[in-house]
């Protein structure tokens, strides 16, 4: 009798450890919230602003409605500001949105290991997922160049680009912070090297091609500012983020892209160090990642979106500038991510170098 | 104030009273002390402390040529400014003090409503002004002449310098000039003096003070300027507060970033300690005249 009774005992005791296993291992589905779960909490979502962070917005506005979280927008990022606040014990941001290399700089310290467990990243092109970040959106660089200037005889590549000899005319490239590490490696072939094979010292010989562009190149600080060149025409080539090379060209700019070897990156999202609810933020970037929110996003901002299933209805000028597909994906040229997170220190010094005139 | 004072005062008292005036100060010198002398305090540590306690950030800043050729770019830049400046306020001021009330008011409205627009839509209005394919060159191509390229110089980043920060310098001059007797020029005059002489031996001289006050407002909000240079000016014209940006913002260097502003404040500090005797003794030849 009392056997029995232990016995059953065991059974509930061994039936309801295998339901709470069975429910801690439910596979997260990217897109998907439970109804009602996050009521009552506040999550503080950074990122850049604009319509970039508004389409984003957007793209978590049916997280929202159905977590019942309260959304708190923040911005613009900067790196310094989450250290100081990792630093003081006090992280108010919760999902931050950074560029393609902070994640990997300061993976662990500034910027929490994801737990993949907790997101469902199978929807996500291959290789973009980091030990501390997941793609927020995928973009390219891209060279621009005026259809009227060079008409029969355009620039095909980047070394059409930084060869002024050939290709005459008013240069204008990226200043508007940390180097571009695809650049420079494509600098640095002009120059006779091999980017696979480039070391810290291998920089200054790409720098040097640049510098070649002579004193008339100009560094765009913002891509407002990069936009603003091509529709007025004060640059012949730019170096020009898709978004807003698709919007210069909208606006009525006599500019074409050269899609060979056009630079892949990505902003990212990442969840900082010392979050107060880390499983809400969690949930947040799961819902990010879903098949709808990334097709409003790119409908929203004309970013291309990083859940392989997306399909979102965008009118041809925007599709023209879409990087996902299999045209573009064989076009496109990834940097690499490792040498320039080594050496970020020592690029970013002798960019500034550059960038103050030197 | 004899109204308030007993006419006896016991020496504790008169401590007292003397202390008033200090009182009514203590609301600003708090705010000070909390926004400006803690932050600059922990910026003057974090750049001896950081990554390791010692001065390795001022010796990384005085090695790296690109640091030092910025610095005085900065300096070089901010007199031009203050230079510009003053050229163009001297006789707008002086205009200023000439006129009638409602021609002055609208001489004051000129300055004060670009003063109330915000410096970064004044600095995007000078890049359709001066861009290689905007107004001014334009009405120089039209006209026949070539083009000259403005944008991404130091003269464009001087231009619209000077136009943001004219204000700090006509309305210093402008109140100085408002209170110089014009009827001593006319004494002047009247003792035989040619126009340019009694301008230079009496107007001038009296006003200088408003001259060096303006100079210095000026002079030492330019060495600060960011906005401006980082949107006119190319890589030949960025301003030490740009490279103090890329190593706070975008290498965490906040000891490299704080050494920058310890740097140009000391350098500030030491170029204002050289000038204020040059100024005192003009100031004291202008009041015995």
């Amino acid at each position: 009798m009392l056997k029995s009774k232990l016995a059953g005992l065991g059974a509930v005791l061994a039936l309801g450890m295998l339901t709470t296993t069975a429910f801690a291992q439910e596979k997260p589905v990217a897109g998907e919230v439970k109804e009602g779960s996050l009521k009552g909490k506040t999550l503080t979502f950074v990122s850049y602003g604009g319509i970039y962070q508004d389409g984003q917005v957007a793209a978590l506005k049916e997280f929202v409605d159905k977590s019942g979280v309260k959304l708190l927008n923040d911005g613009p990022t900067e790196i310094a500001k989450l250290q100081a606040q990792v630093e003081s014990g006090n992280v108010t941001w919760d999902v931050v949105d950074t560029g393609d290399l902070p994640p990997y700089v300061h993976c662990g310290k500034l910027f929490q290991k994801l737990d993949l467990s907790k997101l469902d990243v199978s929807k996500i092109p291959e290789g973009q997922v980091g030990e501390c970040s997941v793609p927020a959106m995928n973009y390219g660089v891209v060279l621009m160049y005026n259809k009227e200037k060079y008409k029969d005889n355009p620039p095909k590549n980047w070394a059409d680009f930084f060869d002024a000899e050939k290709f005459p005319g008013v240069r204008a490239l990226d200043g508007s912070g940390d180097p571009t590490g695809g650049l420079l490696e494509q600098a640095f072939k002009v120059a006779g090297g091999d980017p696979k094979a480039m070391t810290a010292a291998d920089i200054d010989k790409a720098l040097d091609v640049i510098r070649k562009l002579g004193p008339d190149t100009i560094y765009w600080k913002t891509g407002a500012e990069s936009q603003q060149l091509a529709e007025s025409g004060e640059a012949d080539m730019l170096m020009m983020w898709t978004g807003r090379a698709m919007t210069a060209v909208k606006n009525g700019a006599k500019y074409a892209p050269a899609w060979q070897d056009w630079l892949v990156v990505m902003d990212q999202m990442t969840i900082p160090v010392g979050v107060k609810d880390t499983d809400a933020a969690y949930a947040l970037l799961n819902a990010y990642l879903g098949k709808e929110s990334q097709e409003i996003l790119a409908q929203q901002t004309s970013y291309t979106p990083i859940n392989n299933d997306a399909k979102p209805k965008v009118d041809d000028s925007v599709a023209a500038f879409l990087t996902n597909t299999p045209e573009r994906q064989k076009q496109g040229y990834k940097q690499n991510i490792k040498f320039w997170v080594e050496n970020f220190p020592v690029a970013q010094e002798k960019w500034s170098a550059l960038m103050a005139g030197n | 104030m004899s109204a308030f004072e007993p006419t006896i005062q016991t020496a504790e008292k008169r401590a007292v009273w003397a202390w008033r005036p200090f009182a009514l100060t203590l609301p600003a010198l708090v705010l000070l002390a909390a926004v400006i002398g803690y932050p600059l305090l922990t910026i003057v540590l974090r750049s001896l402390s950081e990554p390791a306690w010692g001065v390795q950030n001022y010796a990384w800043f005085f090695g790296a040529p690109v640091n030092l050729a910025v610095l005085q770019r900065t300096f070089s830049i901010s007199a031009w400014v203050t230079l510009v400046c003053v050229v163009c306020a001297y006789p707008y001021a002086y205009l200023m003090t000439a006129v009638g009330p409602r021609m002055r008011l609208i001489l004051v409205l000129c300055v004060l409503i670009p003063f109330w627009v915000s410096g970064v839509v004044r600095t995007l209005s000078w890049v359709i002004l001066l861009q290689d394919s905007g107004v001014i060159n334009s009405l120089l191509r039209s006209a026949g002449f070539a083009g000259i390229r403005l944008i991404r110089t130091q003269t464009g980043v001087v231009i619209g310098m000077a136009q943001v920060l004219l204000p700090f310098m006509i309305l210093p001059l402008y109140s100085v000039m408002k209170g110089i007797d014009l009827r001593l020029v006319q004494a002047a005059r009247s003792l035989g003096a040619r126009p340019s002489r009694a301008f230079l031996t009496v107007y001038l001289p009296l006003s200088l003070p408003g001259v060096y006050a303006g100079a210095i407002i000026v002079f030492i909000l330019a060495l600060g300027f960011y906005i401006t240079p980082a949107l006119l000016g190319g890589p030949r014209s960025t301003m030490l507060s740009t490279l103090v940006q890329t190593q706070v913002l975008s290498l965490l260097q906040w000891g490299r970033g704080g050494a920058m502003g310890v740097v140009l404040l000391v350098t500030t500090f030491l170029l204002l300690a050289l000038a204020a005797p040059v100024m005192r003794s003009r100031h004291r030849e202008a009041g015995r005249r």
